[in-house]
């Protein structure tokens, strides 16, 4: 076993900004699944064919507008729109008369809602691999204190908390998110009082969706947009709903941050056993915390 | 009696159905199967479909002169998904279902052997085309595999011999966690230890294959300082690593090697976003050798295909000689004596007289080392400042296989 033995201040923080981004990423497609979880009571397996969905469509926009840098912006605008727009006619003809059926009905549907979009995926964008370029002024990297940051990683560190702002404006200042959160505690006294549930439940589907597609659009240029990307995302994402607490959105930003950060920091102190580390910390808090950090809406 | 008589008119289209199915495959001693399982989705397919194409041009040209030995040669192919249960019960399905004579594949090293131990089983001859695993004809070697690509252990003989001329002394090793990123780099290394006694290992680190996120590790990694880098990634993964690392830079702070970075199969799909001054090795460049034999098969497969060969397609040329060569030599169909014939057979290619080692059934390649750059003519980066190193100067010896074969 070897340790990195002279890990300075410098890149210390340096892997923390790392691995911030890469939390931005789990946080945001995180929060839609819990989202949807503490809501809804789905476990959405296919959260993650969506996110990438999210992505496929990103790079057909990003080329159809012709590679550019407005072409790239309008892309990461309508992709994410695009995924909502697919969840919003799933949940409308199909997934609304399931409501009322067994918990496990649900489930299975969202499994095999997965293996429809993967087979889609496939036929339509093929099994090859897709790479997009973001914006000039995106790509490269700068040097924070001799270490390389890439300029991406930056945008993304902005685009969290933007999204988490967001979100918490939703459901603490909106009159949907109130209904949501009342319908998440108790969603027949909602019904009782004449509210449109099924609606509220679109609403927040969609929502949850179109955060899945956020996701699979930002990460996109970083990465290879490919069959399979849907489930390394899925299980990394259902890990940080349960140790954040199900359904809770804040558990999933902390969840995300737990994560993200043992990952990239167990790489630069023991890299021959990175892979790890982000799991022992899953198993380290349901140790202590079996109902995840924070108050689950179950 | 109604129900009785639809049954049995539906019996008896059965019986004639199954006529139907087992017709053909009394027909078809009259042509020759080849069945090759590989990884057609996802990243890997940019180097395996070129494996396809260069065999099938092949195969095309014997077929339109009317065969080998009086037969027409037809090809099977299937998508192992990049997973070892998948290609094993594909590879079961044609070696059962369709009797194919020969096998070929796999880019996955785990795949590849799996499907050689069900070869040996079978006693059906197998040509891996792509799977860097020096155990295929090392120690998992035997009768009925070939291996028609270098392996870990010749391209780790042969990178070593290049980086042990260079003046890095402080080496760090990063790779994906599976049997080709470690192979690769054990094979690196340890050459390396011996003729460049000097060398430091600082760390290792290794990521999951199909990581997502490449910037943690690449930081992780300048922070220990290295003078060079061995990167140790196989099929999927160096396209998005060479990706990260011209994101990060990290190209221009540290120099590294990637086995296969150099290949148009990891380049083409980067176009000009892949990073500068990254050492390779390949066995194939469709600009390099510059001879007319490399010339004329450049030419011939962009007719066909409307784009260069990668390396793929000359292993899939080299599988397409090799066989239908052993066939035409022996005159008749016969596993046994269509091995002999391989056994020490030479073909000629456009990387020049690649012949089959009789002893491992491992062909003879030689080794191209190079950088990466950006020429002027290209839309994607080239390899520059090309080394050769020939073919028995990179082989594991007779001992070594022997050593590792327990024998």
């Amino acid at each position: 076993m070897e340790f990195a033995t002279n890990i300075s201040l410098a890149s210390l923080f340096q892997q923390v900004l790392v691995g911030l981004s890469r939390t931005t990423i789990l946080f945001i497609v995180a929060s839609g699944l819990s989202l949807v979880l503490g809501v809804l009571r789905i476990p959405n397996v296919a959260h993650g064919s969506l996110y990438m969905v999210g992505a496929f469509m990103t790079y057909t926009f990003a080329s159809l507008f012709g590679q550019s840098a407005l072409g790239f912006w309008l892309a990461l605008t309508v992709a994410p729109l695009g995924v909502a727009l697919i969840s919003f006619l799933v949940e409308r003809s199909l997934f609304c008369h399931l409501y009322e059926r067994e918990h496990m009905m649900l489930l299975l549907f969202t499994f095999a809602f997965s293996l429809v979009i993967g087979d889609m995926v496939k036929l339509i964008w093929g099994s090859d691999y897709r790479s997009l370029t973001a914006p000039l002024f995106l790509q490269g990297s700068f040097s924070i204190s001799g270490f390389p940051f890439p300029r991406y990683n930056l945008f993304l560190l902005m685009m969290g908390p933007l999204v988490a702002a967001g979100l918490w404006f939703l459901t603490n200042k909106t009159k949907i998110g109130k209904i949501a959160r009342a319908a998440a505690v108790d969603r027949e006294m909602v019904g009782a009082i004449g509210i449109n549930v099924s609606g509220v439940f679109a609403a927040v589907f969609v929502i949850g969706c179109y955060l899945a597609g956020l996701g699979g659009a930002l990460v996109a240029p970083t990465q290879n947009i490919t069959q399979g990307m849907d489930h390394a995302i899925i299980i990394e994402a259902f890990l940080i709903v349960i140790i954040g607490g199900l359904g809770n959105i804040w558990g999933a930003l902390l969840g995300a941050l737990i994560f993200g950060l043992t990952d990239s920091i167990g790489i630069l102190l023991l890299p021959q056993f990175a892979i790890v580390f982000p799991y022992m910390a899953v198993v380290i808090v349901l140790i202590f915390r079996p109902k995840g950090l924070l108050k689950s809406t179950w | 009696m109604k129900n009785l008589s639809v049954s049995s008119i539906s019996f008896s289209i059965m019986i004639i159905a199954c006529m139907f199915v087992i017709a053909p495959s009394s027909l078809a001693a009259k042509v020759l199967k080849i069945g090759i399982v590989d990884c057609y989705s996802g990243p890997a397919s940019t180097y395996t479909n070129d494996v396809r194409d260069g065999f099938k041009l092949e195969v095309k040209k014997i077929n339109a002169a009317g065969g080998i030995l009086g037969r027409k040669i037809e090809v099977f192919t299937r998508d192992s998904k990049f997973k070892v249960d998948l290609g094993l019960s594909a590879a079961k399905e044609l070696i059962y279902r369709e009797n194919v004579d020969i096998m070929m594949g796999t880019i996955n090293s785990a795949l590849a052997l799996a499907i050689s131990n069900l070869c040996k089983k079978e006693k059906v001859p197998f040509f891996v085309t792509f799977s860097k695993s020096a155990k295929i004809t090392g120690a998992k070697g035997h009768r009925y595999v070939f291996s028609i690509t270098e392996n870990t252990a010749i391209a780790g003989k042969a990178a070593a011999a290049g980086l042990a001329k260079k003046p890095y002394k402080k080496y760090w090793i990063a790779g994906d966690d599976y049997e080709y990123g470690h192979a690769i780099a054990d094979g690196v290394w340890s050459n390396l230890k011996k003729m460049q006694p000097g060398v430091e290992l600082l760390g290792q680190s290794w990521w999951k294959v199909g990581e997502p996120d490449f910037t943690p590790y690449i930081t992780a990694i300048l922070s220990a300082k290295p003078d060079a880098v061995i990167i140790a990634t196989g099929g999927r993964d160096n396209v998005p690593f060479l990706k990260a690392a011209k994101a990060t830079g990290f190209n221009e702070r540290v120099p590294f090697f990637m086995h296969t970075a150099t290949e148009l199969s990891t380049l083409k799909p980067l176009g000009l976003e892949a990073p500068e001054g990254v050492i390779g090795t390949s066995n194939y460049f469709f600009y390099y050798p510059e001879t007319a034999a490399n010339k004329s098969f450049v030419k011939n497969f962009e007719e066909a295909y409307n784009r260069k060969p990668a390396v793929g397609a000359v292993y899939g040329l080299l599988a397409a000689k090799f066989i239908f060569g052993a066939y035409k030599k022996a005159g008749k169909v016969d596993t046994e004596e269509f091995i002999d014939n391989v056994e020490g057979m030479w073909v000629n290619s456009p990387v020049g007289k690649i012949t089959m080692r009789a002893y491992d059934h491992q062909a003879m390649l030689p080794m191209f080392m190079g950088v990466t750059k950006k020429v002027a003519g290209y839309d994607f980066l080239v390899a520059t400042d090309i080394v050769t190193i020939p073919g028995k100067d990179v082989m594991p010896s007779i001992e070594e296989i022997k050593k590792a074969r327990n024998q």
